[in-house]
């Protein structure tokens, strides 16, 4: 306790010697001071009385750079696998306009993202710290523009499933500007030589699984317009393709 | 006061105040990202602030992660180096590797609104002395004799985040 108390006056004597200096230092640049932006937010803190100098640290003094190029969202990728292991699965997506005879729309956007083959979304978890090295953090999420066709394609693995529904792919078509069009799920087709149950689960089977009919989003699409066409097995991987008109 | 190993935390906040080219690029494209995705969550249109979605609409906390993609790449271009904190030589020196993206507020209709916080997590580093309001630190880790340090300024924003205490045998032998 004495020792620490002799250190702390040591300190604050060494503190008080190299005061002087450092308050020059930061003089002629105190309009720059670092954290310009921050005054909107909480206001003062109360740090700044009692660090005593505020915050009037020394601006950067170095080389301009790097210079900061516009960056696209990480959605904005045809492979959304990330690492992810599955059966792979192509996505063929095709936006019409219900609105004009179900022309093909060129230039939306669409959002799609599902689960993993343990039935997990990259949302769990990923409130929290993130390290820049692990860049993944949005797996099986993607964006893509439509072409003059209307087509949008993803290169994904086949999606698990989780207790509750039936296997889905999320999507959210917006308009070029970025105007919500239309918000729906791409269903599976079932029966023995459909893709879901040869995937079957991948290690789950299908035991405890929601089919369509029972399923809290799918059951009313009695029409079955919502079912993709999936093709393929499980040695050369599946192809999906879907038609989904929206109101442009 | 023996050596410690700390980690800092740099909040950095950015609205519609910026003026860096790097921090309006994060500015414009994280809120566009918060108006695509925010509609997930207001199909009906009821709201308009981030604030509201939070508190009616289960799943709105999900956004921050959401809104996130859109600054990933920008991060990158940092090079692991926090940005703002420089050393008492005007160096910027402090190395990151995580990070936590934060949506403070944000406003479908007025862009004014929306304000982010990026908090950057620093590398341990070795605290040896303060002087004044300047913490002493080292980066880690040196084998040389002769350890070449930092002096950087407490200040707002910049706080110590993880303190690794030291073995307290260590503390009883240096009385």
């Amino acid at each position: 306790m004495i020792m620490e108390r002799k250190n702390f006056l040591k300190s604050l004597l060494v503190g008080a010697v190299s005061a002087p200096a450092l308050l020059s230092a930061c003089g002629k640049d105190a309009d720059e001071v670092t954290p310009s932006t921050d005054s909107s937010t909480t206001g003062t803190t109360g740090g700044t009385t009692t660090t005593g100098s505020g915050n009037c640290t020394v601006a950067p003094t170095e080389t301009e750079g790097p210079f900061p190029t516009k960056v696209p969202a990480s959605y904005v990728r045809s492979d959304i696998t990330d690492g992810r292991t599955g059966y792979k699965m192509t996505a063929k997506i095709s936006i019409t306009n219900s609105n004009s005879s179900c022309a093909a729309l060129a230039g939306a956007l669409v959002d799609i993202w599902h689960c993993d083959a343990e039935g997990n979304y990259s949302e769990y978890g990923g409130s929290g710290m993130q390290s820049t090295n692990y860049t993944s953090v949005h797996f099986l999420r993607g964006r893509q523009t439509t072409d003059a066709n209307g087509l949008v394609t993803f290169t994904s693995i086949f999606p698990g499933w989780y207790s509750g529904r039936a296997t889905h792919i999320h999507v959210h078509v917006y308009t070029a500007s970025g105007t919500s069009l239309k918000i729906t799920q791409i269903a599976f087709p079932e029966g023995t030589s459909s893709a879901v149950v040869a995937v079957n689960g991948y290690k789950k089977g299908m035991t405890g699984y929601t089919y369509n009919k029972s399923d809290n989003v799918f059951s009313d699409d009695t029409a079955g317009v919502e079912i993709a066409t999936v093709t393929g097995n499980t040695t050369d991987g599946f192809q999906l393709t879907i038609s989904l008109g929206v109101p442009a | 006061m023996p050596d410690r190993t700390i980690t800092l935390c740099y909040r950095k906040i950015i609205d519609s105040s910026a003026v860096k080219p790097w921090e309006k690029m994060v500015f414009e494209d994280t809120y566009a990202e918060f108006r695509l995705q925010a509609q997930y969550y207001n199909q009906e249109q009821k709201y308009r602030s981030y604030g509201e979605l939070l508190q009616h609409v289960p799943g709105a906390d999900k956004l921050p992660f959401l809104v996130s993609a859109a600054m990933r790449g920008y991060l990158q271009q940092l090079k692991d180096i926090v940005p703002d904190i420089v050393d008492n030589l005007g160096r910027h020196f402090l190395p990151f590797s995580k990070f936590q993206f934060e949506l403070i507020n944000s406003d479908l209709l007025d862009k004014a609104r929306h304000q982010i916080g990026i908090n950057f997590y620093s590398e341990p580093l070795r605290w040896h002395d303060t002087l004044g309001a300047y913490l002493l630190v080292s980066l880690q880790p040196q084998v040389a004799s002769d350890v070449l340090t930092h002096l950087v300024a407490l200040q707002p924003y910049l706080a110590i985040y993880s303190l690794q205490a030291e073995a307290q045998n260590h503390e009883a032998d240096t009385r």
